[in-house]
């Protein structure tokens, strides 16, 4: 008897509960078609009269920057810009839920290199030539070529470049120094004076050897002359140059602070800023670090050019930023974007303490270059060959691969060559799923 | 009062109890069973975050794809890595908790600040756990390489190394555990009746001998209830490792839970992490039998 009131009041509740959520999925349904119907959706860009638009940041020095310019875009064009700042470990997930119910929820959206192939792929990014073609302001041409490819995916520029970082050599004068040492201009040289400094007591170098050190290491294959893979999309990371490469990632590890195979990028760039490590590869977006004052080796820092392997390659890295395709204030968006990062402001965006961009009126500016000396090394010479993260879908799947076979094989439970061929397997697997 | 008056009030009471109860039973519908619910839907669907195709219902291919993808090697090695960090973590906390409660119920001089003491770590957030731990166990800087250099010793390289990484996550998670293993047993202890001790006592029984032929066998209950506790707490053991390894290095960390994990949010496939967590759910399902059962028996 108590049993059977105890499951009809169940039965009762569980109704109500699925007649409360049906009127809710009736309610997005809704909501839906009305967005589809949207001038947005149907091609047209532009409502009358934009009051208001909403920018999506990301936490960086980047969206800090682009903050400090929205009270005067606001009195300048009397339109009010809302931001919302989300941490990045959600915000390409808050995105993609957003795009893929085209809520319209944002008109500008700042997102990760690694999201440019998906992102354009789906088209949930407005194409941007047609801007970029019209607006002197911006001044596409003040950009190198490779840098103007930053934003594209299939020769359609999806993303503006709202960091330029390529991967650079960053060193510590008083130690380097001390040790009568050079900055290193070859691969050798960068480890003989991390095995140098280690001999003499110091952390030589460091660099994300743990999670996220699939960056570094395909960053050496490429320099070593290698590939991932090759054009059909088969995997080639058992070639001569990702064994050597590898076997050199490994040595740098061994030259590098104690225990330093569980550092990510940021732990490694706090393990450089704070205590004694003679080198680092990393981006240059990290400049910010190096002028703060608080910092007890600042004025130590100095950087240089990525040491030169087999092939002349820069590794570049850094954020886009585009206009989702479902946003219904496109023209707005795109006169933010001008403001912002047009050419008139570029000055005043790096000072408001933003990564670069490598604009090269801005990477040739002897003045800018006294406060940041890191400049030159963003306007890449033409005879460098530009590689960025690999534009595929099943990208975040190749790099969980890639990370977890690379870091047992730098701290030798797994043997060099075995765990590159056990990769390369698995990574057969997973390009083949490129094209599904 | 007459039967039919007394009829009509008894199901006046049961319609205000029912009344009184919905809302909890609304809210455990909403929070709970919907939520179940929809996973096991989206299990049978192919939906991936970071797919634009339109979704369909695709049957048991996210189940097969458990065994079958180039990836699926990784599952077995969680399952390992979960099964020895399950072993170890018990092969700790167990032994400890209950050495830690047979000391503090013999009301030694200071024994209610000890225990208030030994209850403190439960009482802290695990991802602050985490961060200390993590500054504590780094190698180059951590305090712990520091302390065991002052006595000679060489510290591992506690989060760089497979097994080292291992030991780091067990003993963060013990540390965060004991008390609550005490407490349990602590509680069990204060229910077994002094007269067997006493009398074993009189007739000579060592110290020992009491504790392991009178007190283990009445403990035995709560030490089944802790252990199935224990089981279930390490099988959804995340914040921790997430904090202190992620996983790694490689995948010497990555459980069942931490896979689950990059499944869902780092591969964004919707779909097969929502199989997986109903496979996870599944196999839970008789350790929590059993834990109903030893709570049973511990009432009983």
């Amino acid at each position: 008897m108590t049993r059977r009131r105890g499951t009809g009041l169940l039965s009762a509740s569980l109704l109500a509960v699925l007649a409360l959520f049906a009127g809710a999925c009736g309610d997005s349904k809704d909501s839906e078609k009305s967005g589809s119907a949207t001038p947005a959706a149907s091609g047209t860009k532009q409502d009358a009269d934009v009051t208001e638009i909403n920018v999506f940041l990301i936490p960086s020095p980047s969206s800090t920057s682009i903050q400090s310019f929205i009270p005067e875009f606001t009195k300048k064009t009397g339109i009010k810009v809302n931001f919302t700042e989300t941490p990045y470990a959600e915000a390409h997930n808050k995105q993609l839920l957003s795009y893929k119910q085209k809520a319209g929820a944002y008109d500008v959206a700042q997102f990760d290199n690694t999201y440019l192939a998906s992102f354009g792929a789906n088209k949930v990014m407005t194409p941007l030539d047609d801007y970029l073609k019209n607006s002197a302001e911006y001044d596409i041409a003040d950009f190198s070529e490779g840098q103007q490819d930053y934003g594209k995916f299939d020769g359609t520029t999806f993303g503006l470049t709202l960091s330029t970082e390529p991967m650079i050599q960053w060193y510590r004068t008083d130690l380097l120094a001390d040790a009568g040492l050079e900055p290193a201009t070859t691969w050798d040289e960068y480890l003989s004076n991390a095995q140098a400094l280690k001999a003499a007591g110091k952390a030589g170098n460091v660099l994300g050897f743990g999670p996220g050190v699939t960056w570094w290491w395909m960053t050496l294959v490429w320099s070593f002359g290698g590939q991932l893979y090759d054009k059909d999309l088969k995997p080639t990371v058992t070639s001569d140059a990702a064994v050597e490469a590898t076997e050199y990632l490994k040595k740098l590890l061994e030259a590098g602070p104690d225990g330093a195979s569980s550092l990510d990028g940021d732990t490694s760039v706090a393990k450089f800023f704070s205590t004694d490590v003679g080198e680092m590869l990393n981006y240059s977006g990290y400049y910010g670090s190096v002028k703060t004052p608080e910092n007890p080796f600042a004025g130590k820092f100095a950087t240089a050019a990525m040491p030169k392997g087999k092939a002349d390659i820069t590794h570049l890295a850094g954020w886009n930023i585009g206009i989702p395709s479902d946003s219904k204030k496109q023209d707005a968006a795109w006169q933010f974007l001008e403001f912002v990062l047009g050419k008139s402001n570029a000055k005043a965006y790096l000072e408001s303490g933003a990564a670069a961009i490598g604009r090269k009126s801005i990477t040739s500016d002897a003045e800018l270059a006294k406060s940041d000396p890191y400049l030159p090394l963003l306007d890449i010479p033409a005879s460098s060959r530009i590689e960025r993260y690999p534009q595929l879908k099943v990208w975040p799947d190749f790099q969980k691969a890639a990370d977890e076979a690379i870091t047992p094989i730098l701290t030798g439970d797994v043997e060099v060559k075995q765990g590159l061929e056990d990769l390369n397997t698995k990574l057969a697997g997973i390009l083949a799923g490129e094209n599904e | 009062m007459t039967a039919a008056a007394r009829s009509r009030s008894a199901r006046r009471a049961r319609w205000v109890a029912t009344g009184l109860t919905a809302p909890s039973w609304l809210l455990l519908l909403a929070l709970f069973a919907i939520p179940i619910g929809i996973g096991i839907w989206l299990s049978f669907r192919n939906e991936a975050l970071n797919s634009f195709a339109e979704p369909r219902f695709v049957g048991l291919d996210n189940y097969q794809r458990m065994v079958t993808e180039p990836t699926s090697g990784e599952l077995i090695d969680a399952a390992v890595v979960t099964v020895i960090i399950m072993g170890l973590g018990l092969a700790v906390q167990l032994p400890i908790g209950v050495g830690l409660a047979v000391l503090l119920n013999r009301q030694l001089k200071f024994s209610r600040w000890y225990r208030s003491a030994l209850l403190i770590p439960m009482l802290l957030t695990p991802v602050a756990v985490g961060l200390m731990w993590r500054f504590m166990l780094d190698t180059d800087t951590g305090v712990i390489n520091w302390l065991l250099e002052r006595v000679g010793l060489f510290g591992p390289d506690w989060l760089g190394s497979r097994w080292g990484a291992r030991v780091a996550v067990v003993l963060v998670d013990s540390w965060q555990s004991i008390p609550f293993v005490m407490l349990l047993i602590l509680a069990g202890l204060a229910g077994i009746p002094d007269g067997p001790d006493e009398a074993a006592r009189v007739d000579g029984a060592s110290s020992l001998q009491v504790f392991r032929r009178i007190t283990l066998p009445q403990l035995k209950p709560v030490l089944y209830v802790v252990l199935m506790i224990r089981v279930i707490d390490t099988f959804k053991l995340f914040d921790t490792i997430f904090i202190l390894t992620r996983g790694g290095p490689g995948t010497a960390t990555q459980t069942l839970a931490m896979y689950n994990y990059s499944l869902g949010f780092v591969l964004l496939k919707t779909s097969q992490a929502a199989a997986l967590g109903t496979v996870l759910a599944i196999i839970t399902l008789p350790v929590y039998f059993l834990w109903q059962r030893a709570s049973r028996a511990v009432e009983a």
